[in-house]
């Protein structure tokens, strides 16, 4: 049986491109990036006040899997939404990630939206109520009736239940097309996830979006080159704020392996007094952790100088 | 145009017969994690096992809220209101969440985007049911709370702490305090929970002003006195930063800083209105809240000169007043009559004084004392003496007496500066300057109080009490390294997650040098993501002072 999951098919989320918000979702047939497998979709990331997210749960796994961007979960979990441990859509990310992927050409920043045909849309979700309505009828009425049957076989083949019983079950089989009622109230709706359909405030998000491409700021150019240096070399990132650090660095997707460097993003020519690297190290050890200093070079455009500190010695 | 999403029914789950039957049995668990490995091999095993986690990964993330219709209660965004309206009746959320309004039932944005992402709630907007995301737009933003306002916010939930929006006006100001009115109010509050009502607390603090002012007046003391003393504004001066609350229904759990526009309504009014005058919006109502935000400073002492021509002086609201004092409203009529106006009649030598003192107030260089004066010292000598001498003239039954007055009339000009000298303003607290923050709304407001997840049986939404603990929400941008540290940007060295206390404790940063961050509450600060930066959750616990260092 299938679990209702968001986006059924490759196929149909192309389509629905068409369908739903023409003005801004776009479907490359073959991105930019060569290699990769046709049809997959761009991801889309939406801004909610400069912080980078993403609503679909195929975008996530594009992300992820393919990219090696993991993200963090904020939401909360469908399942069980009264609790920390899992987290769920909206996935956020970090500004470097987004650049990251902006720059590979493989995510776009949606716009804003221009809101639909509304009488158009509310008609069509009252039918969808109506059709949802008669389908879950059927459905509720078929179980019914299974379930009768299967109390009325149990009777039959009990050889001690009194024919009356037996009777009155059948009549009720009989008569369950005319006295079944499925009220509304009954009817299992969906809240949906994603969908954006009312989107606004685009100067704003116009201008976000360049920032997030081109930051201004020092820092966050030292660590985006350091981020996608490290993302090249195969390594999974996410953010170390608990730690003290820039990034912590996996081997291998976080999800089965523990982080083996804390990087923390330094300017070359910046003056550090040692106390700072003592307490780094500290944490380090601490954690079981080793402290990656990453400097990007000013020679060279592509090139991050790396230093490790461990503390040897401590037990 | 394309055909609308409704019905191709492709963002959602097109809800056919097997699906529907798989949401009824879905699980209701969530898969642990197992142990982590450590080193990546690249071998079959760990890929394998990676593609398990992964799978199960995306299945719980892939997830759709599916409810039955009858459980969800709906509601409606309302924009211009900035509030979200329920149309069904609420379910069981509706004791620690939401308040009423003119007997309908209202959520904040922030809570309604919870109860949405919990499967409690659904919100219409212009007739479509919002999706998560698009709630996330709309609900969030300037005019609600941000994003990272409301993660902090449902994080919290989540764990089952009670959230409200900070109530500036529920902390108890420098003045309350020291005149004990904080006990005063609680004690009110006990009796008036006995009593049941269903309008909302604002509205209430009329009625609880009432019963002590009846008690008051059966007491008949001297107050005429006591109204001076608290009587303050002057009908012709323009007083500022006072506020008044409407004493309209308006929920203690509205945006504090919303309020200020509801209640800058008039300037305060001291004077006792006359029938003929035209009666003003809400007679200005001294309800509690307003007590501590006026700023004394800017409360002058009334003109009771025989320039002003009103003549009765208010009662002052029963709040104001320590317990054993009381006051009634006082006719100064009489006192007007005794100021004496006429022309003094002077004696013949008062007279020849009073031409001395004319002449040699012309000219200092004809003043026989000054002439004799050799030099500059001798002059400067002069001078003091003669102002000590006139300041000699003190009438002695008032200053020479066992009861003297505590400051000079001179010396002060507002009942701020006289409750200075007097010393009843000295103590200084912690959430008394955090409360100047709410009208910054920048980083460094206060955004939430807490209430601990224990209380939800008896937590009345109306009279919450004082709150667990305090949350302003920020963005750290660590990591600068630098050692010394003002600002606040720079925080100094790591912090140990693992003890999960102190986990800064370093004077929070200009403009706001009082506060001191700190998470000995114990909360976790969890996994909250930010970019590359922490954002935390900065706790300003309301224990006594010896737990927060506070720092001038």
């Amino acid at each position: 049986m299938q679990q209702p999951s968001e986006e059924p098919e490759r196929n149909a989320e192309c389509s629905e491109g068409t369908s739903g918000e023409p003005t801004a979702v776009r479907q490359h047939e073959s991105p930019p990036g060569g290699g990769v497998e046709p049809k997959e979709p761009l991801i889309q990331l939406y801004l909610a006040d400069s912080i980078p997210l993403l609503w679909r749960s195929a975008h996530v796994k594009v992300a992820r899997e393919r990219l090696g961007v993991v993200g963090a979960a904020v939401g909360s979990l469908a399942r069980q939404p009264r609790q920390n441990c899992r987290l769920s859509r909206p996935v956020q990310l970090l500004r470097e990630e987004a650049r990251f992927l902006l720059e590979n050409g493989r995510a776009e920043l949606v716009k804003a939206l221009k809101p639909q045909n509304y009488e158009q849309e509310v008609q069509s979700y009252a039918h969808y109520l109506e059709r949802n309505h008669e389908e879950q009828q059927k459905f509720a009425l078929e179980e019914k009736k299974q379930v009768l049957k299967r109390v009325m076989e149990d009777k039959c083949k009990d050889g001690a239940a009194a024919p009356s019983s037996i009777q009155s079950v059948k009549d009720s089989l009989d008569s369950l097309e005319s006295s079944f009622t499925f009220p509304c109230s009954a009817m299992m709706v969906q809240l949906c996830t994603a969908r954006a359909r009312f989107s606004y405030t685009p100067e704003e998000r116009l201008w976000l979006s360049a920032e997030l491409a081109n930051p201004v700021d020092e820092r966050q150019k030292v660590r985006y080159r350091v981020f996608s240096d490290l993302r090249e070399k195969g390594y999974y990132l996410t953010s170390a704020g608990k730690f003290g650090g820039d990034y912590l660095v996996y081997p291998g997707d976080p999800l089965r392996f523990h982080a083996h460097f804390i990087a923390v993003c330094v300017p070359l020519d910046k003056e550090t007094p040692l106390s700072d690297y003592l307490s780094l190290s500290r944490l380090g050890s601490n954690v079981k952790k080793t402290i990656l200093l990453c400097s990007p070079s000013q020679t060279d455009a592509k090139f991050v100088h790396y230093t490790s500190i461990q503390w040897s010695g401590m037990v | 145009m394309g055909r609308p999403a409704w019905g191709n029914s492709v963002f959602f789950t097109h809800f056919s017969l097997k699906n529907y039957g798989a949401v009824r049995t879905r699980d209701h668990k969530i898969p642990t994690r197992g142990q982590k490995e450590f080193l990546y091999d690249g071998s079959e095993e760990q890929v394998e096992r990676l593609q398990c986690s992964l799978g199960e990964h995306w299945k719980l993330l892939s997830e759709e809220r599916v409810e039955r219709q009858g459980s969800l209660v709906k509601a409606e965004w309302k924009p211009e209101d900035v509030t979200v309206a329920l149309k069904t009746p609420a379910g069981k959320f509706w004791q620690t969440m939401g308040y009423a309004d003119e007997g309908k039932q209202f959520l904040l944005p922030e809570e309604a985007l919870f109860l949405m992402e919990c499967g409690s709630v659904e919100v219409f907007y212009r007739d479509l049911p919002l999706s998560i995301q698009e709630g996330y737009e709309l609900l969030l933003g300037d005019k609600t709370i941000s994003l990272l306002e409301y993660l902090v916010f449902s994080h919290l939930k989540r764990l089952g702490y009670i959230v409200n929006r900070f109530d500036s006006s529920a902390v108890p100001s420098v003045y309350e305090r020291r005149l004990n009115l904080v006990h005063k109010r609680e004690k009110q509050s006990k009796q008036q929970r006995k009593r049941k009502r269903s309008v909302s607390a604002r509205s209430n603090d009329i009625s609880e002003g009432q019963p002590d002012s009846q008690d008051v007046q059966n007491r008949r003391e001297k107050a005429g006195d006591d109204a001076f003393m608290e009587g303050t504004s002057s009908d012709s001066q323009k007083a500022v930063g006072m506020n008044y609350f409407s004493s309209s229904a308006v929920s203690s759990e509205e945006e504090c800083h919303e309020l200020p526009s509801n209640s800058e309504q008039k300037r305060p009014d001291w004077w006792e209105k006359k029938l003929e005058e035209a009666p003003s919006p809400g007679r200005p109502v001294y309800s509690k809240q307003s007590a501590g935000k006026c700023d004394l400073n800017k409360v002058l002492f009334p003109n009771l000169g025989r320039d002003c021509l009103h003549t009765n002086l208010e009662v002052p609201d029963a709040c104001l007043l320590p317990s054993n004092v009381t006051a009634t409203a006082c006719d100064i009529s009489s006192w007007r009559e005794k100021l004496n106006m006429r022309q003094m009649r002077l004696t013949r030598r008062e007279r020849e004084e009073l031409e001395k003192k004319k002449k040699y107030k012309r000219g200092v260089n004809e003043d026989k004392e000054v002439r004799a004066c050799k030099n500059w010292q001798e002059y400067k000598q002069l001078l003091e003496r003669r102002s000590q001498s006139s300041s000699k003239q003190r009438p002695a039954h008032l200053w020479n007496d066992v009861i003297c007055p505590l400051v000079t009339p001179g010396q002060v000009s507002s009942t701020g500066d006289l409750l200075q000298q007097i010393s009843v303003m000295q103590a200084s607290h912690l959430v008394d300057d955090a409360v100047g923050l709410v009208e910054d709304a920048c980083d460094k407001r206060i955004t939430f109080d807490v209430y601990q997840a224990d209380t939800a049986f008896d937590f009345k939404k109306s009279d919450p009490g004082k709150p667990y603990s305090r949350i302003s929400v920020c963005r750290v941008a660590l990591l600068h390294y630098e050692s010394q540290t003002t600002l606040w940007e720079s925080k100094p060295g790591p912090y140990q997650r693992s003890t999960a206390t102190s986990f800064i404790e370093r004077p929070f940063a200009p403009p706001h040098p009082s506060i001191i961050i700190s998470s000995k509450i114990g909360i976790e600060i969890g996994d909250l993501p930010g970019q590359g930066c922490a954002s935390l959750l900065v706790v300003l616990p309301l224990r006594p002072p010896g737990l927060v260092g506070y720092h001038p």
